[in-house]
Order: C-alpha cells, then sequence, then structure tokens
C-alpha cells in the first residue's frame, strides 16, 4: 500500500514536470500514465514464471541492467526488496566528477539511464578540471534524491519488455551446464522468500551492492543489512555463491556520513560555491538541464578542527568499525582513517544540499561510525556545525564481494553459464562505477539469453573497458573508483568524445541504443567530419590569415599557406573566430564550435597514440580458450606463469600480456592456442592457423633471401 | 613539424570509423599474409649479425621507412631503388648524404617478400664496431625509425603469416633467450653509475606523474597545495636540461665496457686471485694463503684467442661477521648474476676420491655459488679443480680420468695455478666457451643498447617539452608529456604501472572524497 500512494505522488509530480521540461530530448515515454496501468501492468506479470534476463537488485548497476537488457531485447524481470527504493542515492547527493563523468557520459552513449537522470535531477551543475584540458574535463552535478528515484522509476516502469517485481531472492537456481559452452554451471533462475513457484530465466544479474552478508556498524554495535532502514537480504544468495559455485569472495567496507538539519547550520561561517552559470547537461541528447541556471543551490566548504582529531581519538575504543582490518579504500575514506593517516592537519568538508525542497545536508568527507552522541560532539567542532542537529546518524558497512578475477569481460561468472555480476559485488564503489557495470551486464546478460555473441569494450575505446579490464584481470584489493589516471588513452577518450566512440558501436554491434540517439551520433559524426574537412579546405597565407584576425599571434615569421584547421590548434583561436572569416562555409557547423577546437587539439595526440591503440586491439581480439588446461600445455612455460594463467584465465591475449608476472616469451608462446574471435558468431572459431596457400617460388626466394635470424 | 601534424587529422578522422568497422577482422587478414594493420607500424633496425669479431656485419631494417632509410643512406635518387633482392655496392653515408661511413652492400625486400612481410633493407657493412655505431645512429636519425626490440623482426614476421605455428616455439625461446640476455645486460649497467643516474631519472619523473595526476584527479575537491605543480616545473626543467646535457657529451668514460664478462667465484682460499693472476700474467691481485684476502671487486681486461674478455676476481663466498667481508660477499653475488660465463674454483683437496661423491659435491657447490642468479645456468659456467699439484700423482690422475667421464656437470678442468699445470687445456675450454659466447648475437651488444638508449632518450626529452607545452592550456596534455617520457626511460630501466603512480599519490596526498 505504501508502494502504492508512493507511486501516485509520483506520477502526479511527472506529469507536472513532462510540460516544463518539454524542451528536453528524453526518450519518448507513455506519458500521461496512470496508477491504474502501472498496477495492472505489475499485476499481469505476476503470474509469469519465465524470463529471459532476471536483474536482482534495484540500485545503480541493477536499474541501468535491468533497462540495457529491455532494450537489447530480453523479456527481463527487475526484483527488489522495495519498488520505492528504485533508484536511491544511498550515500552522496551527487553525479559525475573527474573520471566518474567520463562513466556518465559513457553510460549516457550506449543509452542507459544515468546521465539523462542526472539531468533531470541535477540541482548544481559543475565542470571540475575546467582549466586542465578537455581530456580531463569531470562533468558532476549535486542531486535530488526525490528526482532522481523518480526518474529511474519511471523510465524503469515504462521501459518496454521490462518487469519490475518487489520480493526478496532466497536462491539462485544452478544446474548442469550446457555441454557447448565452457563453464560447470548454469544458471536457471531464482527462487522467491515469500513464492514456493520459481522464476526461470537464461540469465540472472546479480546486483547486491552491499547487501551480500553485508552488516552496519555504528559504535560498538552491528546489525545485518546493506543499507540503513531495509531489511537485510537473505544468506541463501551468499551461500550459492560460495558453497554452490565455490566462488571466492573477499569481505570490503564503507561508510556514509551523518545527515545533518539544514537550519541548524551556520552556512555564513562557511565558503560559498557557485555552480556553473550555464549548467552542462550529462546526456547528449539533452541541450538543457531541467534546473535553470537561476534555481540551482550552491554548495558550502568548511574543513575540520583540532577538536574533530581529539574526538576521533577519544572515540576511537568505541569504534568497532575503524578496529576491524577489513579493507577500506584509501579514497572516501572515513574522517576517522583521514585523521589517524594524517594527523595535525585540516581537512576539507563540503555541505551538500539534498535536494530543492529537502532540508538536509550532506556533511562529504565526514563518514563517520561512531556512537551516535560522539558523532554530535564532532561535527560540533566545526565552527559552520557548532549548533547542528543529526537527522540520521552516519554508520558503516561491511560486505561481501565477488573476487571479480573470476568474471569474464562480459562481467559473466566465468564458471557459471547465465551468471553476471555488476556493481559493488565485484569490489566497486561509486554510482557511476556501478552503472556502467550494470549496464555492461545488462546487454551481455540479454546477449547470452537471445544467443546472441557476448560483447566486449576495450579499454582502449572507453573508461568502461578500464574499469572492466581492470577488474577481471587485476582484481581488487581495496574498493576500485575510477580515476582518470588509470585510462593510457585518456587524450583519447574524452567526455566530450564518448558518443562517437560508443553509441555507434552500441547500436550496430551491440543492439542497446535507441534510433533516435542513433540517427542524432551519426548526424553528429557526419557534421564533425564535414566541418574537419571544410577547415582543412580553407587555406589562407599566414599574411592574410593576420590582416583577417588582427589579434592572431603566430610564431611562423615565414608567409606560408596555413589551413584554417591548423589555425584552430592554436590556444587563442576559437572556431568561432574562424567563423567570422568564412561564415559561408563554417557557420552550419557553429552549435560544434567546441567539439571541433577540442578534435583539432587533440588530434596529433590522438593519432600518436594509434599505433598502441591498434596494437592491443590486435591482441585483443586472439581470445584464449577458457577450458585452456595450463598445467599441461605442452609448451615452455615457467610453473609461476601456469600458475597465474590458470587463477585469472585471461580471455584474450591482450588481458594475458597485461598480467604481473606474465614474460614477453609467455605471450608468445600462448599465441600457439589464440583463437580468432569473430564478432559475427558465437564463442569460439577455428584456430589461428596461417592456411598458407602454395607459395610460388618467387615467394619462396624471397624468404629464402632473408632468413630469420 | 606543424603542417605535418595537421595533414594527420583528416586522415585520423576517416580512420576512427575504420577502426571501429573492421576490428573482429584483423588477425584473420593477417593469416592470409597481408601485414593489415602493421602498414603505419614504426620502422625497426637492428645489427642482425653477430658480435665480437667478424668481417661483414648486417643491419637489418623492416618497415614503411625503409624505402626511405634506403635512398637517404645509399645515394639512391626517388626513382632508382635497386632491383628488389640483388645485392648492390654503394656508398653508405648518414641520413643527411654527407658523410661517407662506409662501402657495403645493400639489399631491398619490398613487401610483402621479405622475412617480416613489410619493406625490408639490409644493410652488409665492415664488422668494426665505430662502422656499426655510425651506420646505427644514422639509421636512428631518420624520422619514423627506431631500433627493435628483443625479438621484434621475428613477431614481425608471425604477424605477417611469415612463421608457422611450428616455429613460434622457437620463437617463444628465442625471444626468452634475447630477453634474459637483456636482462642481464641491464643488470649490468643497472649496477653501475649509468644505471644509477637513469634509475634516479626515471624516480624522479614518477614523482612529476604522480603529482600532476594527483593535481587532475583530486585538486577540485582536496587540499592539494598549488605548490605542487611549480615543483613539477622546476623537476621537469632540471631533468630535460640533465638529459639533453647528458646526450650531448657522450660520456665517453661511462661507456659501456664491451666484452664477455667472465666471473671467477667460489668458496674462499680456493685460489681465485691466483687464477686471475695467472690468467693475466702479472700479480693484478693479492693474494696470500689466509681465507678472505679478496674482499672487493679486481677487474683486468684480458684478450683470449682475439676475443674481449672482462675477467673479475670476487670475494670467496661463505659467511663472515667481518661487514666489509660481508660487503664483498655480496658483491661477488652480484656479479655472479650479471656474468656471462662464471669459472667456479674449486680446492680440489676437498674433493673425495670416489668419483660420484665427487660429482655430488661439486654440484651441491656449483648450486650454491651460482644461486644469485634467477635460474642457475649451468652451461654458463666452467668448473676449475685447482691446487693438483697437491696431490698426489696418482689421485691427480685418478680425478683427471673420472672428472672426464661424468655428465650432468658443466666443463671441468682441473689445473695447478701454482704450476701452471693443465693450464693450457683450460685455456683451450675457456677459449671456446668465449667464441660460442662472442658467436652468440644475444650475449652483449653495446652498440646497439648504446643506440637504443640513445633514442629512448631523446624521445623522452622530446615528451618533456610536450609538458612545457602544454603546462599552462591543458594540463591532460602536458601530463601526457610526462607519460611518454616515463614510457621511453621505461624502456631502459622497465616498465611503469598506472598503480604505481596511484601509490605515490595516495602516499602523498591526503585524498578524501
Amino acid at each position: 500500500m505504501a508502494a502504492s500512494m508512493k507511486s501516485c505522488s509520483l506520477v502526479n509530480t511527472f506529469r507536472g514536470c513532462e510540460q516544463s521540461a518539454s524542451h528536453m530530448l528524453t526518450k519518448k515515454r507513455p506519458l500521461p500514465w496512470s496508477v491504474l496501468s502501472l498496477l495492472s501492468r505489475r499485476a499481469a506479470h505476476l503470474a509469469r514464471q519465465q524470463y529471459d534476463v532476471i536483474v536482482v537488485g534495484g540500485g545503480h548497476a541493477g536499474t541501468e541492467a535491468a533497462a540495457a537488457a529491455a532494450r537489447v531485447g530480453a523479456e527481463t524481470l527487475l526484483v527488489t526488496q522495495k519498488i520505492q527504493t528504485i533508484g536511491a542515492l544511498s550515500c552522496n547527493p551527487s553525479l559525475g566528477g573527474v573520471g566518474k563523468g567520463q562513466l556518465v557520459k559513457e553510460v549516457d552513449a550506449l543509452d542507459g539511464l544515468c546521465g539523462r537522470a542526472g539531468d533531470w535531477a541535477g540541482i548544481h551543475f559543475t565542470i571540475l578540471n575546467r582549466k586542465k584540458g578537455p581530456a580531463v574535463w569531470g562533468p558532476r552535478a549535486q542531486l535530488d534524491r526525490q528526482r532522481y528515484r523518480e526518474f529511474i522509476q519511471s523510465e524503469l516502469l515504462s521501459t518496454p519488455r521490462l518487469t519490475v517485481l518487489e520480493g526478496s531472492v532466497e536462491e539462485l537456481l544452478v544446474t548442469e551446464p550446457n555441454p557447448e559452452e565452457p563453464g560447470h554451471h548454469r544458471v536457471t533462475g531464482i527462487r522467491l522468500a515469500n513464492r514456493s513457484q520459481p522464476i526461470t530465466a537464461s540469465s540472472v544479474v546479480l546486483t547486491t551492492g552491499t547487501f551480500l552478508s553485508g552488516a552496519l556498524f555504528m559504535g560498538q554495535t552491528m546489525s545485518p543489512g546493506g543499507r540503513f532502514g531495509d531489511a537485510p537480504s537473505s544468506a541463501g544468495l551468499s551461500h550459492t555463491l560460495r558453497e554452490r559455485l565455490g566462488l571466492r569472495t573477499g569481505r570490503l567496507r564503507t561508510g556514509t556520513p551523518p545527515r545533518i538539519v539544514k537550519d541548524s547550520v551556520d552556512l555564513c561561517q562557511a565558503e560559498l560555491h557557485l555552480p556553473d552559470t550555464h549548467p552542462t547537461p550529462f546526456s547528449f541528447l539533452n541541450k538543457h538541464t531541467r534546473c535553470k541556471p537561476e534555481e540551482q543551490l550552491p554548495c558550502h566548504l568548511t574543513t575540520t578542527t583540532p577538536g574533530v582529531e581529539r574526538v576521533v581519538k577519544e572515540s576511537l575504543h568505541l569504534n568497532c568499525h575503524i578496529q576491524q582490518d577489513t579493507k577500506g579504500p584509501r579514497y572516501c575514506p572515513s574522517i576517522e582513517s583521514r585523521v589517524l593517516r594524517f594527523p595535525g592537519r585540516s581537512h576539507q568538508v563540503w555541505l551538500e544540499p539534498e535536494g530543492l525542497t529537502s532540508d538536509l545536508l550532506y556533511p562529504q568527507g565526514l563518514s563517520m561510525t561512531m556512537p551516535p552522541d560522539m558523532q554530535l560532539r564532532l561535527i560540533r567542532e566545526i565552527p559552520a556545525l557548532r549548533r547542528a542537529e543529526i537527522h540520521t546518524p552516519g554508520y558503516g558497512v561491511q560486505y561481501d564481494f565477488v573476487c571479480p578475477t573470476q568474471l569474464s569481460p562480459a562481467l559473466q561468472v566465468k564458471n557459471t553459464q547465465g551468471l553476471f555480476l555488476a556493481g559493488q559485488i565485484n569490489g566497486t564503489t561509486g554510482y557511476e562505477e556501478a552503472a556502467a557495470q550494470g549496464l555492461w551486464a545488462g546487454v551481455n546478460a540479454a546477449h547470452w539469453a537471445l544467443s546472441l555473441p557476448p560483447v566486449a569494450l576495450s579499454r582502449t575505446e572507453s573508461y568502461i573497458g578500464v574499469l572492466i579490464d581492470d577488474l577481471v584481470c587485476r582484481g581488487v584489493t581495496e574498493p576500485y573508483r575510477m580515476f582518470t589516471s588509470r585510462a593510457e588513452f585518456r587524450t583519447s577518450l574524452r567526455p566530450d568524445n564518448a558518443d562517437l566512440r560508443l553509441t555507434l558501436k552500441g547500436s550496430e554491434e551491440v543492439g542497446c541504443v535507441s534510433s533516435l540517439r542513433y540517427r542524432e551520433a551519426v548526424r553528429v559524426r557526419d557534421s564533425l567530419q564535414d566541418a574537419l574537412a571544410a577547415l582543412h579546405a580553407l587555406t589562407l597565407s599566414t599574411n592574410k590569415w593576420r590582416n583577417k584576425l588582427p589579434g592572431l599571434q603566430m610564431s611562423e615569421n615565414k608567409n606560408t599557406l596555413v589551413t584554417a584547421g591548423e589555425l584552430l590548434q592554436y590556444n587563442h583561436v576559437s572556431f568561432e573566430m574562424l567563423a567570422s572569416v568564412f561564415p559561408e562555409s563554417l557557420s552550419p557547423y557553429a552549435e560544434f564550435s567546441q567539439r571541433l577546437k577540442i578534435e583539432a587539439v587533440y588530434k596529433p595526440y590522438c593519432d600518436m597514440q594509434k599505433k598502441e591503440i591498434e596494437r592491443i586491439q590486435r591482441e585483443e581480439n586472439m581470445s584464449l580458450p577458457q577450458d585452456l588446461d595450463y598445467f599441461s600445455l605442452p609448451v615452455s612455460l615457467s610453473q609461476e606463469v601456469r600458475e597465474i594463467l590458470d587463477r585469472v584465465r585471461p580471455s584474450t591475449l591482450g588481458s594475458a600480456t597485461r598480467l604481473q608476472g606474465i614474460t614477453p616469451a609467455a605471450v608468445v608462446n600462448l599465441l600457439r592456442y589464440v583463437h580468432a574471435t569473430n564478432a559475427g558468431l558465437k564463442g569460439r572459431t577455428h584456430t589461428n592457423q596461417p592456411e598458407r596457400k602454395e607459395e610460388r617460388d618467387e615467394e619462396r626466394c624471397a624468404r629464402n633471401a632473408s632468413l630469420p635470424q | 613539424m606543424f603542417p605535418f601534424v595537421c595533414r594527420g587529422i583528416m586522415r585520423a578522422a576517416i580512420h576512427t570509423r575504420r577502426i571501429r568497422g573492421t576490428l573482429p577482422g584483423r588477425l584473420l587478414s593477417s593469416c592470409d599474409g597481408v601485414p593489415a594493420g602493421l602498414a603505419d607500424a614504426d620502422t625497426i633496425f637492428a645489427l642482425s649479425s653477430g658480435h665480437g669479431r667478424c668481417g661483414v656485419a648486417v643491419v637489418r631494417v623492416s618497415g614503411p621507412a625503409s624505402a626511405t632509410a634506403l635512398r637517404c643512406m645509399a645515394g639512391l635518387t626517388r626513382s632508382s631503388l635497386p632491383p628488389p633482392r640483388k645485392a648492390l655496392l654503394r656508398c653508405i653515408t648518414d641520413a643527411k648524404g654527407k658523410e661517407v661511413l662506409d662501402r657495403g652492400l645493400v639489399l631491398w625486400f619490398p613487401a610483402p617478400h621479405s622475412f617480416t612481410g613489410e619493406d625490408s633493407v639490409e644493410f652488409h657493412i665492415h664488422g668494426g664496431t665505430a662502422v656499426i655505431t655510425a651506420v646505427l645512429q644514422a639509421l636512428g636519425s631518420v624520422p619514423g625509425m627506431r631500433p627493435a626490440e628483443a625479438g621484434e623482426f621475428t613477431r614481425r614476421a608471425f604477424q605477417a603469416g611469415k612463421l608457422g605455428l611450428t616455429e613460434v616455439e622457437g620463437l617463444g625461446d628465442l625471444i626468452h633467450a634475447e630477453t634474459e640476455a637483456q636482462r642481464r645486460q641491464a643488470l649490468r649497467q643497472m649496477s653501475g653509475d649509468l644505471g644509477r643516474l637513469y634509475q634516479n631519472w626515471s624516480h624522479k619523473l614518477k614523482r612529476c606523474l604522480a603529482h600532476v595526476e594527483a593535481f587532475i584527479d583530486f585538486s577540485e575537491d582536496e587540499l592539494i597545495e598549488d605548490g605542487v605543480l611549480n615543483q613539477v616545473d622546476t623537476s621537469v626543467c632540471h631533468l630535460q636540461a640533465e638529459m639533453e646535457r647528458h646526450l650531448k657529451d657522450e660520456r665517453k668514460g661511462e661507456r659501456l665496457r664491451s666484452g664477455v664478462q667472465v666471473v671467477i667465484a667460489g668458496a674462499t682460499n680456493a685460489g681465485k686471485s691466483s687464477l686471475l693472476n695467472t690468467l693475466c700474467q702479472r700479480p693484478a691481485a693479492i693474494v696470500s694463503p689466509m681465507a678472505g684476502t679478496t674482499r672487493d671487486i679486481v677487474e683486468t681486461a684480458l684478450d683470449i684467442g682475439g676475443f674481449p674478455v672482462l675477467l673479475s676476481d670476487t670475494a670467496g663466498l661463505r659467511d663472515s661477521p667481518d661487514v666489509v667481508e660481508r660487503e664483498g660477499v655480496r658483491r661477488a653475488r652480484e656479479r655472479v648474476e650479471q656474468a656471462d660465463l662464471t669459472l667456479v674454483v674449486v680446492d680440489c683437496a676437498h674433493l673425495l676420491t670416489d668419483a660420484q661423491q665427487a660429482v655430488d659435491v661439486l654440484q651441491t657447490h656449483l648450486m650454491c655459488v651460482l644461486s644469485s642468479q634467477e635460474q642457475p645456468e649451468t652451461d654458463r659456467c666452467l668448473l676449475v679443480l685447482n691446487k693438483s699439484d697437491l696431490l698426489p700423482e696418482c689421485e691427480r690422475q685418478k680425478l683427471d680420468r673420472e672428472m672426464r667421464r661424468v655428465s650432468g656437470l658443466p666443463p671441468v678442468c682441473l689445473i695447478s695455478c701454482h704450476t701452471n699445470d693443465g693450464l693450457q687445456d683450460f685455456l683451450t675450454v675457456l677459449h671456446s666457451s668465449v667464441k660460442t659466447l662472442c658467436g652468440d648475437p644475444l650475449s652483449g651488444a653495446p652498440t646497439l643498447t648504446q643506440a637504443r638508449h640513445r633514442a629512448h632518450l631523446q624521445q623522452c626529452v622530446a615528451a618533456l617539452a610536450q609538458y612545457k607545452r602544454h603546462r599552462d592550456t591543458d594540463l591532460a596534455l602536458a601530463a601526457e608529456g610526462v607519460r611518454l617520457a616515463l614510457t621511453s626511460l621505461g624502456r631502459i630501466t622497465g616498465r611503469v604501472a598506472a598503480e604505481e603512480i596511484l601509490d605515490i599519490i595516495f602516499k602523498d596526498f591526503c585524498i578524501g572524497k
């Protein structure tokens, strides 16, 4: 009942909003839709016992997975404990940032939800790193929690082929594997706690977040659960993964700060930080954000005092989360670990709005797990929070994750056909990391169910590829977070060109992109190419350029011919300046002025990276059979190398080369067992046997003339 | 440089589409013998013939710029590339065609009819070190050319479908051998002043990169002092200047010593220093009946049957409470690790007359002496049983007979440094070992290594210029410069992984968000 009440208010909100935001190019929703149709739709599907894909969990990974699977064409079921918490922002009310923003852009380029949801719910937009170059710009927004949830819920509930069901998963159903595919088990569906009948599916995506054997910590108390206020998930799932499937798991910890009552905070004592005057949307489909520039809310910055350090030290004996040595992140640490690791310093605390109408503030940087009375004492050591009241105390969470080296690049558990994992269960942290994996796991779960070949994203073409490659090849020792420095090809993988990198592939090879978005991406690509061609066709002598553009500073003294494209590489030359000289040929492309400028500046550097990218892609196109017995391979490999290969089971030669301890010689010996993958065929194809036609005399003579050393 | 870069833009725009379209087909096409995807690869060059004394040396070039190199260096005009696969006698000049380096044969192998499947050129030149060095340096100055990595010719040949799968096994072994030889050489260099210099640069660059990366990934939300980048600026400036100076001044004194590295090792008082003195026919090392006389490394250059040898005498291996001696033992083990050939000296009085037991004792001893090598290589060592004069004649003859019979040991020589008995036989064995090593193209290749270092250092300096160029306008491109510099240097000192940079970031800064 509570859920339907919620849905009711949700619908109304939406109807109102849709009008005012009609300029937003969101996917066409069957609006206005009614509570009745929502309920009947859910009821209609309750009878159904069979799906292509079941997604367990309704967080950032689960929602992207379910939506992506449905977009690909799979009949999909999303199971979550409470429909009203679908799309909830469990921790910080923000999206994007440096590195993470790239992930949001890429998820959007593959037609995922979080970019558009961010544009819908954002109330404070900034581009971080604005002065440091477009490759590392970090689009970021503070979000209105309520609006974010609304968007995600309405989007899911209106996605064709997608059913949402409230329930708690009791058991993962597993059976004998399909002998034609690698793996020791095959997933067949799930059993819910309150239903005796199982629900069957070809693929299951688990996105359990912090709920897998989750435990909440506050002070000296510990209670089972993955999020405050939500029931713990059943132990059955954890048991199946470990005992039945034999998966190696580890334990990680995270935490969240107390929420503070806004009225009790003296914001005058904190430094005001305003958003960008012109909000930049995350989504390639949106020209504007829903929030008008002037409606945006500010953030505030303050710092910790020596008093904070004192309270932390005094409360240590009451803080069992900090004393346990489960792996926590070096980034996003609790205030306790920051103070202990870097004593005698003041640390930043951001006071972030939780929503347009919310009366709470989120103190970013004050994640803590001490008893509530100590939490209050601690925050009151900060001048701006001297009279602050805590609405909900902070707490810590410890949870199980599955060592991600047991996954394939499609995020499928290698030993279990049809079982996919995404999000914190793979040892990552952050909404964006979860969303990116969710989307990719959902796509591959759908591909598996529909007997389509698995799809992979290379680390040379996307941050999502970097994320997945790092996870499945290297595993995690602490919660994994994306940084731009993890991407070797950062100059090529920019937030501005995510659509060119991924949308076309997403449509042609993956099938997860709507035709609307595909058409838009094609238009953008063609326009950019035409514009670049036009820029390079416009040639003037340096003297003439100087005449036309009086402010132009060119180092060359000689009078040579320079194209407009070359000129655009200069720092102070903008596309608009060039368009003013050649309005007839360049003004049609005015909407792309910023992208063209970035393309012009970065192209030489991207070209330099191209060779390395091609080498890696060549190696990634050589797949290693998953059932290879590395211990009995009749080639000269050291025992150590065999053990590494057997443990990690790299799926391609490319990922094998990136493993620690693998020698170049081992890679070459592995070449023997490499298979050429072909995107058109599922599974393995013929071996890499260079079938040589009969050599003509000339050829033989050529080979003999130049013998190998 | 500028117009060249811009022309690339159009090509790349078209190329981006091509990559996505044909991605999965790449390997298949390589099976047809067409080196797809390699078309615009670097052009590589290397000395392909053996090192040491030889009449003719062969320098091989492979890749798209081969024809350019041939034209520049063999004085050929655009129209007259020599007929394919026919030897042509030419004056070989530097890349500008100004200075004549040598007179030799050139051969032109247009793609795909070459060993690698790419355009290839071979220069057959005179085998002197000066000529080889000059030609390699000239090749390095042709645009688009770089020294080949270990096994790269063979790998390219494989990728072009020019090698069958049966040959791959051999390729793996070859690369293993090459990397082993390079590893040994790198170890050798790394322990010298030059190595310390490069390591130091690499360390500084790593910190620079970590600090720039920290500034990029964290500064917006964190307390990362603004001064961080200024420190990086200073470091980069210093490094660049230092490297440029280093490249100009050839540092002749620090040049790698060429020659086979032969190390004398064994227990104390076995007569190692006596062996050194006997071999160089002068009292280069102090000898005494006291165990542990030699503490430091004593080096001497020798000519063994025409081959250059650098002979090192080392401290006797034993556990010692003496700090100086312990250091000597450490140095000895280090030297053994870097050796091309180890002479394990044993006092034959310690051997029992029972042949089988003697073999066991020797094997154990050998493993103990060579334990510092990553994989003890008994085929790169000789066993020298010294002090044969102290054995009664009948015992000596029996031992000699037994040692000739046994298997499972490296070559064994019974000698006396005191009477020079057995020395001639030993010299013959030593000569043949050194000859094998010198004929082995993998052992110490100083000229090649120097050319490689030079090329990588030049790339490193150029990349640092990229940092300075973009420092104020685009930190991502500036960081890319430092990253490229580190990669270039890493090709000399060893690779640097992204995780290492993150480790520095987290050690140096308190990252909170």
